[in-house]
């Protein structure tokens, strides 16, 4: 019973972990309008950032600082919103889709380096012993996971507080006002674009800040967590939830992530052990086809507020 | 006899429910020359974009020649015989002289195209010497010569124009509505919105005054100028419509 | 060996250069960048691989032609898979992308993109698994055609394509009705209606090709390199950043961009090895945005 509930909270850690991403994105897609489609990337930087403050020196890998925890969620919001916002300096001058293909760049870059830059990152076989949160515990599993799932809860509650207070505050209203209506933009003239960037930066900081409690929850990260598919993730579950409400981005990062895990457990209990890869692969197809399906029929997401993005003009 | 154009009661918008046309009936006779005028906003430039299918319309319909093309997409007009000059982005400007021509012959025969673009320098010699400049190099007054030549090309039976004079110097004015004159004397219905109401007044044969999608006012282009319903309905406008 | 990369850039570029003109064209017309293109490349190659498959079942082995590695089978299952890319294009365009741009927002089509490119990639994945597969196994002898380069068969016959198919379509965008019209489309969609050209029928025509030339490119991967479902997804920063830095809607521009990030990628495998490529893509993306953000033969957008 115990081992259950533990596992429990080992899924909503991971699930919130999702959560806080979606969040970040909300703010950029859901909230500003800006397309992100390098988000397993920026989450990567968040991870690897904070493992090499905090992990123990390494012969061999530069970093291993042996910094707080702290200090290392700290550092991977700052270098992730420092990536984020050069990638909108760069970007969102020009048209929309440079900002798209920018941050698809980003996302393989990252993954590059991460697989390639042995000295930086460790290549292939990542990081190992990252500082764990309540380490001291590791040997109760339960209660470790219990602990963990408290801190990754207390972030996710923190990050989405944080960001309902900035959706309401003038700074969001500016972001929303730039989202619907162009002319807005266009008054605004140049500070529209220090809006954007601002936006775009802070949802980076918060993904990075995603992938750095990861990285300390599982104490190991390596280049293969930080793939493609992790995008497409977070993308389904912000159109799932509805894109634009904070609530709705950690509902649909819930379901998702839900989904996602069951749909697994089924075909790893159903599928001969020969096409658990096929399985796999077709578990990304179902996915795929389903965020289309709701772009197609359901813009607003599930849980979002029952408004139509579009006019029906044209 | 039919008329050349006809709308009946024409409802049109881009949003559903929000018509910007809300009921206006017009009938242009073969060979006229007739001029929409009304003050800003009142759908003068919706109401032909709706009759070439650029502007949805939700109610009412169009005629030519008798054919009802309601529902006929905007790029087959041009088959139907109605031609139409927008008022701004009227020319490709990445298009040579001569390549606008042709994109726009695409109608026509294979064998005819060549004679017909000769047919149309010979029309406008302006731009005969260009036809080798992309359209983008062109002053205004020539762009509204390659998009006159443009939809003139096809032979149509009806040509619309949205404001051609708009951002033109008088001499070019002056010019443009002698060439459209001159286009009707050729056998062409022409239909004209214009702010310049003097001067397309002084080429047309009638008017129709539009006000909040409707016609107001219907009269021929001589008197209108003192018609009293026309000067309250429009020309109290004058001062910021009129120019 | 010094120069070998010259040739190698060439390769590659061409490579890049064909599934840029898809690109380009597609971001001219339809004005969305399509994340899936690199996928049209990818299934570009495994119908091929499969046609080959089909014809060798129907009239057993064939000699290879020459010094090549193929014979006539692979060049009838190469066109027979650029009009099967071509069509899938097409109905992707008709399930998905149509009824989107009908609603007006260009970035959800994107997003749709990106969907449909998971969808699609993994779709390879459960059907034929990540492991690389090829045309042929045959080793190729590379022959010295001076300054220390060598060329193989193969090589020389798939830059001969890429040289025949960038020509055909260099003369079908400028003398052809189609080409015009495409570029009276990309130019200003709302006059080319008014002038009577058919837009759906040009949307048509810019899937058709992006596709063939993307499985064309395919081929070519396929040939020289190997057949993975990844195959696709690994080139489409190096298709972006040509596309980008030929200036959006410009053949030869994709072209041209697609030799010089090719050539720029060779280089550097002298240089940072050759696990770098795609960020050296990268950076000259970065770069043109910054520098020159309507590319070599890019104007400025409206």
């Amino acid at each position: 019973m115990i081992d259950l509930l533990g596992y429990a909270a080992f899924f909503l850690s991971t699930a919130l972990i999702f959560a806080i991403i979606t969040l970040g994105l909300n703010l950029q897609w859901g909230q500003t309008g800006l397309f992100n489609v390098g988000v397993a990337g920026f989450v990567a930087i968040g991870a690897y950032t904070s493992a090499l403050l905090t992990t123990p020196e390494t012969a061999g890998r530069l970093g291993g600082f042996g910094l707080p925890i702290l200090a290392g969620w700290v550092a991977a919001m700052a270098v992730t919103a420092l990536v984020a916002g050069i990638t909108g300096y760069v970007t969102l001058r020009l048209k929309a889709d440079y900002l798209a293909i920018s941050t698809f760049g980003v996302a393989v870059v990252t993954q590059l380096v991460a697989l390639n830059a042995r000295g930086l990152t460790g290549g292939p076989f990542g990081v190992a012993f990252i500082p764990r949160p309540f380490g001291a515990l590791a040997d109760r599993p339960a209660l470790f996971n219990f602990t963990s799932c408290g801190v990754v809860l207390a972030v996710t509650v923190l990050t989405y507080l944080a960001l309902e207070h900035l959706t309401r505050s003038p700074w969001g209203r500016v972001l929303r006002a730039l989202r619907e209506d162009e002319r807005a933009a266009v008054s605004l003239g140049k500070s529209a674009r220090s809006y954007r960037i601002q936006a775009f930066a802070v949802g980076g900081a918060v993904m990075g800040l995603a992938g750095a409690v990861q990285a300390h929850l599982i104490g190991f990260i390596a280049p293969d967590n930080y793939v493609p598919t992790l995008t497409f993730q977070v993308w389904a579950m912000l159109m799932a939830g509805g894109s634009g409400s904070n609530r709705g981005a950690v509902a649909g990062a819930l379901v998702v992530w839900a989904v996602w895990v069951g749909a697994g457990a089924l075909s790893a209990a159903l599928v001969p052990q020969a096409f658990q890869a096929r399985a796999a692969a077709l578990q990304i197809v179902v996915i795929g086809v389903m965020l289309c399906v709701i772009l197609l029929w359901r813009p607003q997401g599930f849980f979002g507020p029952r408004r139509r993005r579009t006019p029906g003009g044209g | 006899m039919a008329a050349m154009l006809e709308t009946d009661g024409l409802v049109a918008g881009y949003e559903p429910g929000l018509p910007i046309v809300r009921g206006a009936s017009i009938r242009v006779e073969p060979q006229e020359i007739v001029v929409i005028l009304g003050p800003n906003g009142a759908g003068k430039s919706s109401l032909i974009k709706a009759i070439a299918g650029l502007v949805p319309i939700s109610g009412g319909a169009v005629r030519l020649a008798g054919v009802e093309i309601t529902r006929v997409p905007a790029h087959r007009m041009v088959q139907a015989g109605l031609a139409f000059v927008p008022q701004t982005e009227n020319v490709f400007p990445l298009l040579s002289v001569q390549d606008n021509l042709r994109v726009s012959a695409g109608g026509l025969p294979r064998a005819d195209t060549a004679a017909r673009i000769e047919e149309m320098f010979a029309l406008f010699p302006d731009l005969a010497r260009q036809r080798r400049l992309m359209a983008g190099s062109l002053s205004g007054g020539q762009r509204q010569m390659l998009a006159a030549a443009r939809a003139l090309i096809v032979r149509p039976r009806v040509l619309m124009l949205d404001e051609p004079s708009a951002g033109l110097s008088p001499r070019f004015v002056e010019m443009v509505f002698a060439r459209l004159a001159e286009i009707r004397r050729g056998g062409v219905t022409v239909v004209l919105v214009e702010q310049n109401a003097r001067a397309a007044l002084a080429i047309g044969d009638r008017a129709y005054v539009l006000v909040e999608g409707r016609v107001a006012h219907e009269a021929p282009a001589a008197t209108l100028w003192d018609d009293p319903v026309v000067a309250e309905l429009y020309l109290g406008q004058r001062s910021d419509g009129g120019r | 060996m010094a120069l070998q990369f010259l040739l190698n850039g060439l390769i590659e570029g061409s490579m890049i250069g064909l599934g840029a003109i898809g690109v380009t064209l597609t971001y001219a017309i339809l004005r969305f960048s399509n994340f899936a293109h690199g996928d049209f490349m990818a299934w570009g190659a495994y119908s091929t691989l499969m046609l080959v498959g089909l014809i060798g079942s129907a009239v057993g082995t064939v000699a290879p032609i020459g010094p090549l590695s193929f014979g006539w089978p692979l060049i009838l299952a190469g066109l027979g898979g650029m009009v099967f890319t071509g069509c899938l294009a097409l109905l992707l365009d008709w399930l998905l992308f149509a009824r989107l741009r009908a609603r007006g927002q260009a970035i959800v089509v994107v997003m749709a993109s990106f969907g449909a490119s998971m969808a699609l990639r993994n779709l390879l994945e459960f059907a034929f698994t990540s492991s690389p597969t090829y045309f042929s196994r045959k080793i190729q002898i590379a022959r010295p055609i001076g300054l220390g380069i060598r060329i193989t068969p193969d090589q020389t016959v798939l830059l001969g394509m890429t040289l025949v198919l960038v020509v055909g379509m260099h003369l079908l965008m400028t003398y052809s009705r189609t080409g015009r019209e495409m570029k009276a489309v990309s130019q200003n969609p709302a006059l080319a209606r008014v002038v009577g050209i058919d837009l759906d029928r040009i949307v048509r025509m810019t899937w058709l090709i992006g596709g063939a030339l993307a499985s064309a490119a395919g081929l070519m991967v396929g040939v020289l390199v190997q057949i993975r479902p990844l195959m696709g997804l690994d080139m489409l920063l190096p298709m972006f950043a040509a596309a980008i830095l030929g200036g959006i809607g410009s053949v030869p521009g994709a072209v041209l961009g697609g030799l010089v990030i090719g050539l720029s990628q060779a280089a550097s495998v002298q240089l940072v090895g050759a696990e770098w490529r795609q960020a050296v893509a990268f950076v000259i993306l970065v770069a043109v945005l910054l520098v020159r953000p309507t590319g070599l033969f890019g104007v400025q957008e409206r």
